[in-house]
C-alpha cells in the first residue's frame, strides 16, 4: 500500500473508526442532544446575539476557571475536591478583609491566595499519605467554611467603589471582560503545562496508573499536594474576581444559591465531568474542562431565556452529570476490570 | 481472668479508639465549661454515660433522656446509612438530597392525605432512588462517589420542582404532633423506630448470608466476586437501606418542624460522616458495625450539646466537626501506613531468612 492509499483510507475511516459498537449509544444520545441544543438555540430569541454569547462565556468564567484547577487534581487520579466552594469563601473573605482595610489589591491578593495554598497543602498532604479525598475534604470543607464565618461574624464586609481591583472585576479590554480573558489564559496555560512540561505528563502517568507512577519514582503524595495546591490557588483567583465584581465579600456567597445552579463546588464538578474527564484519572483535558463550562453556562442560559425557575435548571445540571456519567461509563465498561 | 485478657485482645482498636475519642471530647467540654458542674450539669452527665453505653444508667433525668433520643433519631438514621455504605467501601454523598427530597414529598401531600401514606410514599420513593443508585453502580461498575455527586445534584433539582422552588409547610400543624409524643418516658414513635431499626440492621448485616455479602464486598471486592457473591445484590441493599434510612430521616425532620426546604439538609453528610467515622469505620471497607455508628451519633449529639451549652454559634460547630474528622483520618491513615510498614519489614525479613537458607544449602552443596 502507498502511502497516498494509506493516508486516504485514513481520512475516509475515521468517524467509523470513532463510532465502534461500544459507543453507539452514547453517539447517538450526543447527537439528539446536539440537535435538540441547536434548535432551542436558533429557536430562541436574542439567544445567538453577540451580547449573549459574550454573557455566556462570562458566566462560565469562574465555574470554569476553578473547574481548570480541579481538572489538575481528577487528571491525577485523587477524585475531587468537595472543599472548592469553601477554599473560595475563606478566600473571598480575606481578600476582602484586605481590600476593606486599605492593604490595596496586590497584598490582599497575596493573603487569599497565600491562605488558600496553605489549605490545599494541608489538604494535599493528608490525601498523600492515603486519606479518601472526599472524606478528607469534606472535614476540611467544614473547617475553611466554619473559619470564614467566624472570622468575618457571617457579616458582609464591604470596600468602597473606587478600588484598585476593579480593572478585575467589572473592567473590560477591548469589550471583553477581564474575567473572560483570564479564564481564557488560565485555560491556554493549563493546557500547555498538562501537554508540554514534565510535571503534566507525569499528572496523567500518576492518574492514568498509580502502581506504574510509583514505580518509576512518581509517588502520590508529592502530586496530591501539587495538584491540591493548583485547585485551591485557582478557587482563590475565581474568588478574588467575584469579590472585585460584587465589592464586598461573604462567606456563604458561594453556597447554596450562587448563580442560579445549586451548589457551586457540586457546578465545577459537573463542569470536569460533563465534557468527558474521566473521574478516576490519567484521561483528559482543561480543553475539556472549558468546553463543558462553556456548555453549561450555555444551556443556563437558554432555559433563562425559555423562562424556566432555578428548579428545572438545577435539574437539568444534574441529569447532565447523571448521564455523562452514565453515557461514559457504559462505553467504557468493558475497557476496565474494576471501576 | 483469661477471659478477660482475650476480651480485651479480641478488642477492636478503631472502636477503642471511638470511645476514647468521645472521652476526649466529653472532658474537654466537661472542664471548659463550668456550667457543666452546676444543677444543670444532670444533662451533661447523662450523656456522656450515654455514650460509654450506660444508657439505662444514665436517663435519669426524663427530660434531658427524651431530648437525647430524639436528636439520636435523625442523625442516628443518617449516621447508619453512612455507616453501611462505607462498610460496602463505598460512599453515598447523595443522602442530604434523598431525605430533603423525602422531606418535601412527606409534608406536601400530609395535607390531602394524611400522615402516614404521605411517610410511606416519600420513604418508598427515598428507598426506590436508592435501588436505582445501587443498580446503576454494580450493573456500570462505576465508584458510588461519582454516581452520587450527581444524583446530590438531580435529587437537589428534583426536590425543587416538587416544591415549587419555595418552602413548604403544613397547614394543619397538629396532625403530625404524634411523632413526637412520649411513650415509656423517654421514647417518641420516631426514636422507637429508629433503635428498632438499628437492632434489625444490625442482626440482618450480622448474622445474614446477605449481610455478610456487604462486609465482604468492603473488605476484599475482588476476592468476594471471585468466590461467587453477586456484586448487584448487595450493592443494591445497600444503596436501598441508606436511601430508606435517608428518606425515614428527612420525613421525622419535615413531620417535625412541619415545614420542609429543598436546598436544606445539607449538613447531614457532613455529621453522618464524622459520624461513621467515630463509630469506626474503615475507608477501605469491610469494617464498622451497627453499634459503633450509635457510639459515633451519640458522639456528634453530645459535641452539639456541649457546643450549645458554651452558647457557639452553628457555624462554629462545623469547625469542630471538621477538626474531629480530620483527627480520625489522620489516625486512620497512620495506622494503615504504619500496618503496611510493618508487612514490609516482615517480608523483607522473610526474604532475608531466605537468602540465608539458600546461601546455607549452596554452602552444604559446595562442601
Amino acid at each position: 500500500m502507498s502511502a497516498l492509499e494509506y493516508s486516504t483510507s485514513m481520512s475516509s475511516g475515521w468517524l467509523a473508526k470513532k463510532i465502534t459498537k461500544e459507543n453507539r449509544v452514547g453517539f447517538a444520545i450526543l447527537v439528539v442532544i446536539s440537535i435538540a441544543f441547536i434548535y432551542f438555540a436558533i429557536a430562541t430569541p436574542n439567544y445567538l446575539s453577540v451580547f449573549n454569547v459574550k454573557t455566556i462565556i462570562r458566566d462560565a468564567a469562574i465555574v470554569g476557571i476553578m473547574g481548570i484547577g480541579l481538572t489538575f487534581v481528577t487528571l491525577s487520579g485523587n477524585f475531587f475536591l468537595l472543599s472548592m466552594k469553601e477554599t473560595a469563601a475563606l478566600s473571598i473573605i480575606v481578600f476582602a478583609m484586605g481590600m476593606s482595610n486599605d492593604y490595596g489589591f496586590i497584598f490582599s491578593m497575596l493573603g487569599a491566595m497565600s491562605i488558600a495554598v496553605l489549605a490545599g497543602a494541608f489538604q494535599g498532604i493528608l490525601i498523600g499519605l492515603g486519606g479518601n479525598p472526599i472524606i478528607v475534604t469534606l472535614g476540611a470543607a467544614g473547617i475553611l467554611y466554619g473559619v470564614a464565618s467566624w472570622w468575618s461574624d457571617n457579616l458582609v464586609i464591604f470596600f468602597k467603589r473606587p478600588h484598585d481591583a476593579e480593572w478585575l472585576g467589572t473592567g473590560m479590554v477591548l469589550g471583553v471582560p477581564t474575567i473572560t480573558i483570564s479564564f481564557v489564559i488560565f485555560a491556554i496555560i493549563a493546557e500547555l503545562v498538562l501537554r508540554k512540561t514534565s510535571f503534566g505528563r507525569q499528572v496523567y502517568l500518576v492518574g492514568a496508573n498509580r502502581a506504574a507512577g510509583k514505580a518509576t519514582g512518581h509517588e502520590n503524595l508529592p502530586m496530591a499536594i501539587k495538584t491540591c495546591i493548583i485547585a485551591s490557588a485557582c478557587c482563590a483567583f475565581a474568588a478574588i474576581a467575584f469579590s472585585a465584581q460584587m465589592s464586598s465579600a461573604q462567606a456563604n456567597y458561594f453556597s447554596s444559591e450562587f448563580g442560579s445552579s445549586g451548589d457551586l463546588t457540586i457546578l465545577v464538578i459537573a463542569t470536569v465531568m460533563v465534557a468527558g474527564n474521566s473521574i478516576m484519572g490519567g484521561y483528559g483535558s482543561v480543553l475539556r474542562t472549558s468546553l463543558g463550562a462553556v456548555f453549561i453556562s450555555a444551556t443556563d442560559n437558554l432555559m433563562v431565556l425559555q423562562g424556566f425557575n432555578s428548579g428545572a435548571r438545577v435539574l437539568s445540571v444534574g441529569l447532565m452529570i447523571v448521564l455523562s456519567i452514565l453515557i461514559f461509563a457504559y462505553v467504557r465498561r468493558d475497557s476496565r476490570s474494576e471501576g | 481472668m483469661n477471659l478477660i485478657k482475650q476480651k480485651l485482645t479480641e478488642l477492636d482498636p478503631d472502636l477503642l479508639f471511638a470511645v476514647i475519642l468521645s472521652l476526649c471530647v466529653f472532658s474537654f467540654f466537661a472542664f471548659s465549661n463550668p456550667l457543666f458542674f452546676t444543677l444543670n450539669a444532670g444533662f451533661s452527665i447523662m450523656e456522656r454515660f450515654a455514650v460509654l453505653g450506660l444508657v439505662g444508667l444514665a436517663l435519669t433525668t426524663l427530660n434531658a433522656g427524651f431530648s437525647i433520643m430524639e436528636r439520636f433519631a435523625v442523625l442516628g438514621l443518617v449516621g447508619l446509612a453512612l455507616t453501611l455504605c462505607i462498610i460496602a467501601g463505598e460512599i453515598d454523598l447523595s443522602i442530604g438530597s434523598n431525605a430533603a427530597l423525602s422531606a418535601v414529598i412527606v409534608v406536601r401531600l400530609t395535607d390531602s392525605m394524611g400522615a402516614f401514606p404521605a411517610i410511606g410514599i416519600g420513604v418508598l420513593c427515598a428507598t426506590l432512588i436508592g435501588l436505582a443508585q445501587g443498580y446503576l453502580i454494580a450493573y456500570l461498575k462505576v465508584r458510588a462517589i461519582v454516581l452520587t455527586v450527581g444524583t446530590l445534584m438531580l435529587l437537589r433539582g428534583v426536590a425543587l420542582f416538587a416544591a415549587d422552588e419555595k418552602t413548604v409547610m403544613l397547614t394543619d400543624f397538629r396532625m403530625t404532633d404524634f411523632i413526637q409524643e412520649k411513650i415509656w418516658i423517654f421514647f417518641s414513635p420516631a426514636s422507637l423506630l429508629v433503635i428498632l431499626l438499628f437492632i434489625t440492621v444490625g442482626v440482618f448485616i450480622k448474622y445474614t448470608k446477605y449481610g455478610r455479602e456487604i462486609y465482604a464486598i468492603g473488605g476484599a471486592r475482588k476476592e468476594a466476586i471471585a468466590s461467587g457473591v453477586n456484586l448487584k445484590r448487595p450493592m443494591m441493599i445497600v444503596f436501598a437501606l441508606s436511601g430508606f434510612c435517608a428518606g425515614m430521616g428527612g420525613a421525622i425532620i419535615g413531620l417535625r418542624s412541619g415545614t420542609a426546604q429543598p436546598l436544606a439538609l445539607q449538613y447531614l453528610l457532613l455529621a453522618a460522616t464524622v459520624a461513621a467515622f467515630i463509630g469506626g469505620v474503615n475507608i477501605l471497607g469491610g469494617k464498622g458495625s451497627v453499634i459503633g455508628a450509635a457510639v459515633g451519633v451519640l458522639t456528634v449529639n453530645f459535641l452539639n450539646t456541649g457546643l450549645v451549652y458554651n452558647v457557639t454559634p452553628s457555624y462554629v460547630v462545623q469547625i469542630y466537626l471538621g477538626v474531629l474528622l480530620l483527627i480520625v483520618i489522620v489516625f486512620q491513615t497512620l495506622s494503615i501506613l504504619y500496618d503496611k510498614g510493618k508487612q514490609r519489614r516482615l517480608l523483607l525479613h522473610d526474604t532475608a531468612l531466605t537468602k540465608q537458607k539458600m546461601i546455607d544449602a549452596y554452602k552444604s552443596v559446595l562442601k
